[in-house]
């Protein structure tokens, strides 16, 4: 990241960009959830403003700037900055999910370890001494670490055969 | 005199032997932080604070201060070195940071602007310690409708300031202050927007929010090709400025520091601005201007001094009247309100011990600062030379560890998960995050200060254009929001502020 990139702005195109449509339309619809909801928890009561008064503001404020920005779009397009690499979207966010699961089964460690594993060995292709060294250090480390250098607790695994021997 | 009184006893808390280690630690972390090009400030605070859970409310805070200023330092070293800035308050930096590594002087341009930051920062806190007493006691006059008003303000400037389309600035900021509303209405006890989630009926962690929006989405932006730097730390030797680079650089580090001061005070400003506007200062005031852009030491001292100028000034506001004036600010407001603190004007008469330890932690950070970052540069370099595949596994280490801890749940990390995809989308889509985390933040006393400004009025909107102070800020307010249709032009340096 260079200054010159760091201030880069994206050219101007003749076509409205579709993920730009589908983001306008998004943000219009979420508002449009929320204006409903907050009429359903009320915007007045006998005692003052209601729950529902100041998520009301907010819907209306995103309905309305999303057409305002539609309106834009539509008179001077903005071309959408370059896509970003899938395979390490995918590949973060799946991983992610996966350690959020079964983190609670498995205990921070084992969960941990496999989760870093796969990031080190399996999409960075480091070596194996140098993977386990920086997996164990992450997990088993950073467990020991956070439990009682800091005494914040991080989760054992529910299943007992891994939970009695410290996992 | 009773403001050095309570200074003196701020020293005395601030250390103790716990203290100054966490602010030495605080400090290592905030520069390790800034030196990473992979994550900002923002994202960097708000995932160490789960490292504060189990600490005191001052140790915790001296610890998320020091990381919070850490990070201006440690931004230059990559933008001298590497022509890489740490953070994008450093960005400007690289200029003539990098053209005098070229030349055989990166020593010189690390020295100047560590001590240009300890300048720019200790007279900025020297500026919070004058503002404290008297605008607390001001900001203690003001009744819900005006803490209303003052929020109005705080909110427009910064959706008038960031990023380019000010529409979009404010769908970030509606969207911040919905994901806020999640929950429990404090008022009425309905919850909202919960989806029927008993999970959700404390509202959305905010750790969790601000890591997936800030750190998860900077990271899922990446491209391939991140290769790892080859990088030298300079030697002790080439560290020590010659004594016609010390004259030239103190008064760029004068203008640096009034110009970081000044901005610092403004909510929406961001440090990445008062850096562009310091570097334009030399441009324009330098006498050897003619030089800047080929390796110019005023080139490095004027933007250095002025974002640690910059970065500390942005604690007034938010210690004397409870208003963030950017992102990372927001992210300590929340870290203070988890702490049990409110910061603001009651923050001098609730808890006066603890907030004078932090403006006198302040002023040991900056010192701690300037002697770790010179002598430990090769250290900081050494940071540099781990591979990107590596730090990235470690980043997303500390982002699970870091939202799962703040409610022992792994509901958590799927929601910093659903965030970091929020944030890569609105990267995409070009919209500002920084009045996101702003109105996040702000968005509960925000709504209580209006329900309770209403249900003193009886419902009548009118106390808000009744109360003479309320009247002028919200007048402040609608102006700044109208600006656009004003045709009032946005300088320059905004437009071009890669921090928003």
């Amino acid at each position: 990241m260079t200054t010159k990139s760091v201030i880069a702005r994206p050219e101007r195109t003749t076509r409205v960009a579709p993920s730009v449509l589908v983001g306008i339309g998004v943000f219009a619809a979420v508002g449009v959830y929320v204006l409903v909801n907050s009429i359903e928890l009320g915007l007045w009561t006998s005692l003052g403003p209601g729950p529902g008064l100041f998520p009301f503001a907010m819907g209306g404020v995103l309905v309305s700037m999303s057409i305002v920005w539609l309106l834009q779009e539509l008179r001077r397009p903005t071309e959408t900055p370059e896509g970003v690499d899938r395979g390490l979207v995918i590949a973060v966010v799946v991983s992610l999910a996966i350690l959020a699961a079964v983190m609670d089964l498995l205990g921070f460690q084992l969960s941990m370890f496999l989760f870093l594993m796969y990031h080190l060995k399996l999409r960075s292709g480091r070596t194996w001494t140098s993977s386990l060294i920086i997996a164990l250090a992450g997990s088993v480390g950073a467990f020991y670490a956070f439990n009682y250098g800091l005494n914040v607790a991080l989760p054992v695994s529910a299943f007992p055969p891994l939970n009695l021997i410290g996992l | 005199m009773e403001t050095l009184n309570e200074l003196l006893g701020g020293f005395a808390s601030a250390m103790t032997w716990q203290n100054l280690i966490f602010a030495f630690i605080g400090c290592l972390l905030g520069t390790i932080i800034g030196v990473l090009p992979g994550i900002g400030p923002v994202a960097g605070v708000a995932l160490l604070i789960p490292l504060t859970m189990n600490l005191d409310a001052t140790g915790a805070i001296i610890m998320l201060c020091a990381i919070f200023y850490g990070t201006a330092y440690g931004g230059t070293i990559t933008s001298v070195l590497l022509n890489t800035p740490g953070e994008a308050a450093s960005a400007i930096t690289t200029i003539d940071g990098y053209a005098m590594t070229k030349i055989g002087k990166a020593g010189a341009a690390l020295t100047i602007a560590a001590v240009g930051s300890f300048v720019g920062g200790t007279i900025a806190t020297l500026g919070l310690v004058a503002a404290a007493k008297p605008l607390g006691e001001l900001g203690l006059l003001v009744g819900p409708p005006e803490f209303f008003a003052l929020m109005v303000v705080g909110i427009s400037l910064l959706v008038a300031l960031a990023g380019k389309s000010m529409v979009k600035a404010v769908i970030s900021g509606a969207l911040g202050l919905l994901i806020a509303m999640v929950g429990i209405d404090p008022v009425a006890g309905a919850p909202r927007f919960t989806f029927g989630m008993d999970r959700l009926l404390d509202g959305v962690s905010f750790v969790a929010v601000i890591v997936g929006v800030f750190g998860l989405s900077e990271l899922l932006s990446h491209r391939k090709g991140a290769a790892t730097p080859t990088v030298h730390a300079p030697n002790f030797r080439s560290l020590l400025p010659t004594s016609r680079e010390w004259r030239r650089s103190a008064p760029a580090m004068a203008r640096g520091t009034g110009i970081g001061f000044g901005l610092g005070l403004i909510p929406g400003m961001t440090g990445s601005v008062s850096s562009l506007l310091a570097y334009g200062a030399e441009k324009k005031f330098s006498r050897h201007r003619n030089e800047l852009g080929k390796g110019a030491i005023e080139g490095v001292a004027g933007p250095e001094t002025a974002n640690n100028s910059h970065a500390n000034a942005a604690l007034i506001p938010l210690f004397t009247l409870g208003i963030p004036a950017s992102p990372t600010i927001a992210v300590l407001m929340g870290a203070f309100l988890q702490q049990g603190l409110t910061p603001g004007p009651t923050l001098f008469t609730e808890h006066s011990e603890i907030a004078w330890a932090i403006i006198a932690s302040l002023f040991i950070g900056n010192l701690l600062l300037l002697l770790l970052n010179v002598p430990l540069v090769g250290l900081w370099t050494s940071i540099l030379r781990v591979p990107p595949s590596i730090l990235t596994a470690l980043i997303l280490l500390f982002m699970v560890i870091g939202a799962y801890t703040i409610n022992f749940s792994v509901f958590d990390v799927f929601v910093m998960i659903g965030f970091g995809l929020l944030g890569l989308a609105l990267r995409h889509l070009d919209i500002p995050l920084a009045p996101m985390v702003l109105t996040l933040v702000l968005g509960p006393l925000m709504e209580r200060s209006l329900r309770e400004s209403l249900e003193i009025s009886q419902g009548d909107f009118g106390i808000f254009v009744n109360r003479p102070i309320s009247m002028v800020l919200i007048a402040i307010g609608v102006l700044i929001i109208c600006s656009p249709m004003l045709k009032l032009r946005k300088p320059k340096a905004l437009m071009e502020d890669p921090e928003t």
